[in-house]
């Protein structure tokens, strides 16, 4: 449709001149004489997106990652990354300031937290939002990262993908213990003391990291904060905005994976339109992902730092552990014996080492690296768009099981204090408890985990309501089973896929549906099958 | 049989009652485990051998180095003679709790009244009710403690219970008004607060009377918390308290079966923390000279004021147990909610 | 309809709303107009909620309140807009072909060749070119990291085996107050740092050291020390040795220094030998004695270098 050579003179003639599709259709042709976006556009509107509920869960990070942005972009302007001492003013009439620490000697970066937390509306909220959302941030990965693994969706042509993930993972680690740190609060300081320590730990090179990174002894010249904010502000979420859009530009351009089941192939995907649907629901999710970082930023305290005071490498509080994400490396630091070897002059701290260095980079290189280790242990170099059910690959399950488990334990052994005051169990009891867990618990969910999956793939329509069985007995008092006629919802009915039709009757959707309610098979080009 | 009366898909009922049943559950385990509540009460369990903490002998006052500090006035002595107090528990530095070096003293026929400064009053209770107390005692204490209250059996062995002579009443009030003594699981490493049995008025009768049997110091604390420096008690609890109790007060298990109790407990009165922090109960380290009658009270006053009612204006406190709690929460009721949405959202062919 | 507008050939089809016998959608999708008022009702409340965070922004009430209002508000805004998304739009089941990802044989073959073919120019015409910039490359990879290596300090050097403690240094609690013969009762604990070094960093962090009173008189930690820990006064580093938490937990009857990080357990008797957790070494014991004024005081700094372990701890020692 070409735009109209004549000027139009009244308004009519100019709504009639835009062409059947209006202002809209005028933009379009604007932008597609600039930018030639009409043929891509539409092939990205017809995008189809596999419905099944386990693909979101990588929305859940996105989403929360979005938030995160958000709401730091708000702490930013408020926040003084500077670890000088200034001593923090509350008159005893002010309501917007925490009184039992008037008069104390703090650091800039609490005193201005804490400004953020009283003084400043909304400042609280928003900091709770911004911490919770860091650590759905996380969870959610771990979560998209399990089903990743689980279905084996890693698989060829994906294992880039698959690390993309693995680094964004780390970085959100680091980002999130960066990010907590900031403070400089009792707590976290804590934590920067015990990192400090452990990268002081790797031979040869560790006194030098420490040293350069916190300019001297620990603590330096107090310019570990604005560092670590610059990184935890400008660098990490860089890396990880490309990666994420390295992350979504893969699964465009390869599609997303998708279950096995009617009409889906090696070579389709089936599943809901991008324009309107994809969009509306998870557009729609954008906003509960945000609503719930905001119902438990309202409702659930996280990190008072006021209580906690401003840091003080002779101040320690007890039950202290880091945030979860950081949690498995704590469990594995209290449950190590303490094997240091000196010799020749030289120290290697093992019981530092071991649980927090080189533990840590197996499980990450593992991770990384599994795609491949898995194509050489099954020798499968196929092409797989189609996802496996966890029961189908009982060896992998059952791997994956132990590592969660493996996980799990550790994060569990970071609370041995808090068990051991819960459960009235003395805490050297808890300790010995959790080393020999760490060690049996996986091996055993492995075992459980292979055994179910095994047992699931026998039975058939696991999952499914299973047909009734009568049981019969004759006069003779022989029993006997009859299986029992099919219930009517026994029957899965479900719609042959059809390619999204280039343009749609919008009538029938707005006004006609009412036609439809009373059970009509739908309109033209649509069978019902019946299994 | 199963006639065509099903509907023909399932209905809605079937899938919210799944997640919503998860859901709550998830809330309501996340919040009984993690809301206050968390501290070491009730009697414990675990049973190891204590070690006896068997005090030494009364001793006369050590002499002090010839530089007793500076600003030591001569205590106001109203009244006939103090007679001789047991003062090894406490330290002779100005106002920390030893009567003959604090700002005022009054005593009574031979017996110490009460002492202090303007920060901690210390009353003993009156000798006349020592009679009352020996009642009490021999009911309630003398089976483990020895009919002398000297740590010796009725056969002359070792009681259960150590030797109660000499040490003082704000000991004997502590123990028995927080419900510690009598003690119910004797094998116990640690006895636990629980209700008391016997009532303040009587714990004080039970505390003239072993103080009669040999005058100790400290005697009964009383903070006065109105003039109080509730920022200086929060800078004094960060450094000496929270290292057992939790920076939160939040009690915690600590080596061996021992634990810190919670400060939270709303029983817990501003004298009881007083007279803790002077006598170093059970495994509780004893400050004397290292902070003074002003230096506890302002840790009193933070206690009572913000660890026993914490501002939190950021929504509920998860226990004041820290990130162990809030990861729960954020993976149960987090990831674990906007799961359920994504349930409800998507297929679940 | 203007003279202009021109119908396009292509038939319109009707897209379906939902699969109405799709198990998953219910009756929702046979009652569309019941879902769009639900729907409906959900955004008006949304707005009101929404509207009502406006409200407690402007009055600055509480965190919860603004948080609950945009919280709900937000949730009921995205409820309503995915049930919309599920119910009332086309969810198909549609289908969009995959175009291969790999491309033929033929493409990959001149891909490769183009890389082989013309790299070889470089490596068979101009090898001595291509070697002198990969060595001026390389060159310029390694001094790009001077910067930020060497820029960056300062070199550990013995910094970190080094405290403030002297022979003669007073020990001070943090008020700055010495300490004395009477200060602590059997069981009690400070933290002490050096005279002059209270409120430092470097006092905090380093020089920390907490003071236990075990008895009343002299008692030997271990062979060798029987002068360090005069009148029961005994002393040791309280930078932990696992890896530098202040040790400030201590168990007054079973004479224990519990790290409140990772629960090492020290015993203050046999100069704090750890007996349990992680932690490699004793905590070092600092040797006291009482000064002229009968003030403690050092009687020398530390006899090995404090907190964690490090590559060359024991060179400094």
């Amino acid at each position: 449709m070409s735009a109209p050579t004549t000027t139009p003179r009244t308004k009519r003639q100019a709504k009639a001149a835009l062409g059947p599709y209006g202002r809209a259709g005028s933009i379009v042709n604007d932008l597609d004489d600039r930018l030639g976006i009409a043929k891509g556009g539409r092939v990205f509107l017809d995008k189809i997106f596999p419905d099944h509920w386990s693909f979101m869960l990588g929305e859940i990070s996105l989403y929360s990652f979005v938030v995160l942005l958000a709401t730091g972009v708000f702490l930013s302007l408020y926040f003084v990354p500077s670890a000088s001492q200034v001593v923090y003013h509350c008159a005893a009439t002010a309501t917007n300031c925490y009184h039992p620490l008037n008069g104390q000697r703090v650091s800039e970066a609490f005193s201005s937290t804490v400004n953020i937390s009283f003084g400043v509306r909304g400042g609280l909220l928003v900091r709770q939002m911004h911490h919770w959302s860091a650590d759905i941030f996380t969870g959610s990965i771990i979560v998209h990262m399990a089903r990743i693994f689980f279905t084996g969706a890693f698989r060829k042509p994906r294992e880039l993908n698959w690390i993309i993930g693995v680094t964004m993972l780390t970085l959100a680690i680091f980002e999130g213990f960066i990010g907590y740190s900031l403070p400089d609060d009792l707590i976290s300081g804590t934590g920067l003391r015990i990192g400090y320590s452990i990268a002081e730990s790797i031979p040869l090179v560790g006194t030098y990291l420490v040293t350069f990174l916190w300019g001297g002894q620990f603590p330096g010249t107090g310019i570990i904060i604005p560092r670590f904010y610059l990184i935890h502000v400008l660098i990490i979420p860089l890396v990880l905005l490309g990666l994420i859009g390295a992350h979504l530009t893969l699964l465009v351009a390869q599609k997303h994976t998708q279950f096995a089941g009617e009409g889906r192939t090696e070579t389709n995907v089936v599943g809901s339109p991008m324009f309107p649907t994809f969009m509306a629901k998870t557009t729609g999710f954008l906003f509960m992902v945000t609503a719930a970082c905001a119902l438990l930023g309202a409702f659930a305290q996280i990190n008072p730092i006021w209580q906690f005071g401003s840091y003080d490498a002779s101040k320690i509080s007890y039950a202290v552990q880091p945030d979860w994400y950081m949690g498995w490396l704590d469990g594995a630091l209290r449950i190590m014996p303490s094997w240091e070897w000196t010799g020749w002059g030289y120290t290697i701290p093992f019981e530092v080492l071991l649980p927090a260095v080189v533990f840590p980079g197996l499980i990450f290189t593992i991770a990384g690296i599994w795609p491949a280790m898995e194509r050489r242990m099954t020798g499968d170099v196929m092409l797989h768009n189609l996802l496996d059910r966890p029961r189908d690959r009982p060896k992998r399950t059952a791997a994956g099981a132990a590592m969660l488990a493996l996980l799990f334990t550790l994060f569990a052994a970071s609370s041995t204090d808090v068990l051991a005051n819960f459960f009235h169990i003395s805490l050297n009891e808890v300790l010995w408890f959790f080393r020999i867990a760490t060690i049996v618990v996986p091996v055993i969910v492995a075992a459980l985990a292979y055994q179910i999956c095994l047992e699931m793939q026998g039975v058939h329509g696991i999952g499914r309501r299973k047909r009734a069985v009568v049981v019969r007995r004759s006069a003779d008092g022989e029993y006997s089973t009859v299986a029992s006629d099919p219930r009517p919802d026994d029957e899965r009915t479900e719609m042959d896929p059809e390619p999204v039709p280039e343009r749609i009757d919008v009538e029938p959707l707005v006004g006609g549906a009412v036609a439809a309610s009373n059970g009509a098979p739908s309109p033209t080009g649509v069978r019902q099958v019946t299994r | 049989m199963p006639g065509p009366h099903h509907p023909s898909r399932p209905t809605r009922r079937h899938r919210v009652f799944l997640p919503g049943a998860l859901l709550s559950v998830a809330t309501l385990g996340g919040l009984a485990l993690f809301f206050p509540g968390t501290g070491a009460e009730g009697a414990t369990t675990t049973t190891t051998t204590t070690p006896a903490a068997t005090p030494a002998p009364a001793t006369t006052p050590t002499t002090s180095p010839n530089n007793t500090p500076a600003s030591s006035l001569k205590p106001t002595a109203k009244g006939s003679t103090c007679g001789t107090v047991n003062l090894k528990g406490v330290s002779n530095v100005y106002n920390t709790g030893n009567p003959n070096n604090s700002t005022f003293k009054h005593c009574s026929g031979g017996h110490i009244v009460s002492y202090g400064s303007g920060a901690i009053t210390y009353t003993n209770p009156p000798t006349s009710q020592a009679q009352a107390g020996k009642l009490l005692f021999d009911q309630t204490c003398s089976s483990c403690h020895g009919s002398q209250a000297n740590g010796v059996g009725p056969n002359g062995q070792a009681s259960i219970g150590p030797n109660l002579q000499g040490v003082g009443t704000a000991t004997v009030d502590f123990w028995i008004t927080t419900g510690r003594m009598p003690a119910v699981n004797v094998k116990a490493i640690e006895a636990e607060r629980k209700p008391p049995v016997l009532t303040n008025a009587q714990a004080l009768q039970v505390a003239a009377y072993i103080n009669s049997l040999d005058p100790a110091v400290p005697a009964v604390p009383t903070p006065h918390l109105n003039a109080a420096d509730v920022s200086d008690g929060a800078d004094l609890f960060s450094l000496n308290c929270a290292a057992c109790h939790t920076i939160t007060g939040a009690g915690d298990a600590l080596a061996f079966g021992t634990n810190a109790p919670t400060l939270n407990n709303k029983r817990v009165t501003p004298q009881q923390i007083a007279e803790a922090i002077r006598i170093g109960p059970a495994n509780m380290p004893r400050f004397s000279g290292n902070l003074s009658d002003a230096q506890v009270r302002d840790v009193v006053a933070y206690v009572t004021q913000n660890i026993q009612h914490p501002v939190n204006p950021g929504g509920a406190g998860l226990g004041g147990v820290g990130p162990v709690a809030e990861g729960f929460v954020a993976l149960l009721l987090g990831v674990g909610g906007l799961a359920l949405i994504c349930f409800w959202i998507g297929e679940r062919s | 309809m203007s003279d202009d507008q021109h119908e396009p050939t292509r038939t319109k089809v009707p897209m379906p709303i939902a699969a109405f016998d799709d198990p998953h959608l219910g009756d929702a999708a046979r009652n569309p107009q019941r879902v769009e008022a639900i729907v409906g009702g959900i955004f008006v409340l949304a707005i009101i909620f929404i509207a009502g965070f406006g409200a407690a922004y402007w009055q600055n009430w509480d965190p919860w309140i603004l948080g609950g209002t945009i919280g709900a508000g937000l949730f009921l805004l995205g409820f309503g807009l995915t049930a919309w998304g599920k119910y009332l739009m086309p969810q198909g089941p549609f289908v969009e072909e995959r175009h291969v990802l790999a491309s033929s044989t033929e493409e990959r073959d001149l891909m490769s060749a183009a890389l082989v073919e013309r790299t070889a120019v470089v490596v068979k015409r101009r090898k001595l070119l291509g070697g002198l910039f990969a060595l001026g490359a390389g060159i310029f990879g390694i001094v790009a990291l001077f910067p930020l290596l060497r820029s960056l300090g300062p070199v550990p050097g013995d910094t970190l085996a080094l405290t403030n403690w002297r022979k003669g240094t007073r020990l001070v609690d943090s008020n700055g107050r010495p300490v004395h013969l009477e200060t602590l009762v059997v069981g009690g604990i400070m933290t002490v740092y050096p005279r002059g070094m209270v409120n430092t960093d470097e006092g905090q962090a380093t020089d920390q050291t907490v003071l236990i009173r075990v008895q009343r008189t002299d008692f030997t930690t271990v062979p060798g020390r029987e002068t360090w820990a005069p009148a029961g006064y005994v002393a040791y580093s309280k930078a932990c040795t696992h890896l530098g938490c202040p040790v400030g937990l201590y168990e007054q009857e079973l004479e224990l220094l519990v790290c409140p990080c990772h629960q090492s357990m020290f015993n203050v008797r046999n100069g704090a030998v750890p007996q349990f957790g992680p932690a490699p070494r004793p905590l070092p014991q600092l040797p006291l004695t009482f000064d002229a004024n009968g003030y403690l005081a050092a009687q020398a700094g530390y006899d090995q270098p404090v907190g964690p372990g490090y590559w060359t701890r024991s060179n400094t020692t």
